[in-house]
């Protein structure tokens, strides 16, 4: 199961990618893996303020519901449009192609409260 | 992620159950382990729910192509002599004297006090005296009780090759039951031991489907994926059959439920003079029944689910039985029940967890079936 080095990742399965000041986040393979088939995926609005451990979308797979939660606290500035006509991005490019939406975060230091990779892999037992 | 996601490791009702119970392993468990399926536990049995091309792309290989499933999850009873014919006519709601010897039909066990559908099975008449009745695989028990006969799921496995091209695949490796016509039923071999196969499936594609002893049905299993049939799962045996628009045990048909509310008044044995649930059955009919099963077309991708409210001129006049995405149509697609004065063509909402979102009410099935 990919877990690459260089994101973080919340013990309810999404990455998180520093880009300058702000976060990208998108939800990991092992979660897209364990969803099957990504058919619909509700983004937030740009806009939108969100907290961390709240909800900042959904994710509907041929066999369940998912909601995805924010990993840090802060201002959502993009969204990924393109999963409305192309959900299956989740699956097939989830942590390029598949990101959900970018957030810029009121406290850098909530940073430090997300797993590493090593802890990440060590939470789903690979 | 929440929902499955969040309840992964912490040990469920049902789960915590199985796992004292033990799961029953189809004949085929060895070979989907090795082509890498996700395992899931279904009506007491641990089945494949979908194959690494995943379930999008299975559910297209059966509407394009031809695909294979292992469905030995599904009962079979057993009931022979000369006795068999007229025990199944009392205790089945469809009428055997509609085939013969030979052919197959789909049948409903009702609930003798209020009608309701116990089960719904495919009964193959293999023989003048024998028949083997297939029920849902966690009705099993309950069919038997019902019919008598025996419980021989354990001794063979169950395979549905269903697709435009299933018929031409299996020809490569089995001429004879390729010829089996839809809904007929032949006692043929395979590798010596004796099978039945039927023109029967659950996709709303042309196929059959096949019964062969637990002992050789690896190798038929085996040589059916050389042909380049593609094995798929129960994940896309479901949204195949909602896109046929066919009724599931649990969701369109159960406690409550009646053959004609669901649809089924076709699969009733009206001229019969008794079988189980007979009476309540001729009186609803005569009052008209409460509310009808329909299906629904929504705008957009999002899937309606089971339990979602439909409204109807701004009133809630509905529920969602099943629902899910429509990989051939890119819509969500759902069966629900509503009053019976709503019609094809008319508009409805389904209230999705986002909100309300703009459907009709459509004929069935959602998707024709492909050429061959």
């Amino acid at each position: 199961m990919n877990v690459p080095d260089d994101l973080r990742y919340s013990p309810d399965h999404e990455w998180v990618r520093i880009e300058s000041n702000r976060a990208r986040v998108g939800i990991t393979e092992y979660a897209q893996d364990a969803l099957g088939d990504v058919v619909f995926v509700q983004v937030p609005s740009v806009g939108a303020a969100v907290t961390a451990g709240s909800s900042v979308g959904e994710v509907e797979s041929t066999k369940s519901v998912s909601e995805v939660y924010a990993p840090l606290t802060g201002t959502v500035v993009e969204v990924n449009d393109e999963l409305g006509d192309a959900p299956e991005r989740l699956n097939d490019d989830p942590y390029g192609g598949g990101w959900i939406c970018v957030i810029d975060p009121a406290d850098p230091t909530e940073l430090d409260r997300l797993l590493d990779a090593d802890g990440y892999r060590e939470l789903i037992g690979g | 992620m929440s929902g499955e996601m969040a309840r992964r490791g912490r040990p469920r009702l049902p789960g915590s159950l199985a796992a004292v119970t033990t799961l029953a392993t189809s004949p085929l468990d060895a070979c989907h382990r090795r082509l890498g399926a996700k395992m899931v536990p279904f009506g007491g049995w641990t089945m494949p729910l979908a194959y690494p091309d995943g379930t999008l792309a299975e559910h297209r290989a059966c509407r394009s192509g031809g695909v294979v499933f292992d469905v030995s999850h599904l009962g079979t009873v057993r009931v022979v002599g000369p006795q068999a014919e007229e025990t199944l006519q009392s205790a089945l709601a469809n009428d055997l004297r509609r085939i013969a010897p030979g052919r197959a039909q789909y049948s409903l066990l009702l609930d003798p006090g209020d009608a309701s559908v116990l089960d719904d099975v495919i009964v193959w008449w293999v023989a003048p005296q024998r028949f083997d009745v297939m029920p849902n695989a966690s009705n099993t028990a309950r069919v038997r009780a019902a019919i008598g006969g025996d419980d021989v799921t354990g001794q063979r496995a169950v395979l549905a090759v269903q697709g435009p091209r299933a018929r031409s695949a299996l020809a490569r490796v089995w001429p004879a039951a390729a010829t089996v016509a839809r809904f007929t039923v032949a006692g043929l071999a395979w590798e010596g031991s004796d099978a039945v196969v039927a023109g029967t499936g659950y996709t709303g594609e042309d196929g059959v489907e096949i019964a062969v002893p637990a002992t050789t049905a690896v190798s038929l299993w085996e040589a059916l994926l050389e042909t380049g049939l593609a094995p798929a799962g129960l994940g896309a045996r479901d949204t195949l059959r909602l896109e046929a628009g066919l009724a599931l045990h649990g969701h369109e048909l159960g406690p409550g439920i009646t053959p004609l509310q669901a649809g089924l008044g076709w699969a009733v044995g009206w001229d019969k003079p008794d079988f189980a649930g007979r009476a309540p059955l001729v009186a609803e009919r005569r009052a008209g029944p409460k509310r009808r099963l329909r299906a629904v077309e929504v705008d957009g991708r999002r899937p309606p689910r089971a339990g979602h409210e439909v409204r109807h001129g701004g009133e809630v006049v509905g529920r969602v039985t099943s629902g899910n995405f429509s990989p051939t149509l890119g819509r969500g697609i759902a069966l629900a029940f509503v009053p019976p004065e709503l019609a094809v063509g008319d508009a409805v909402e389904v209230v999705l967890a986002s909100g309300p979102v703009p459907g009709r009410l459509v004929e069935p099935p959602f998707v024709a079936r492909a050429a061959a």
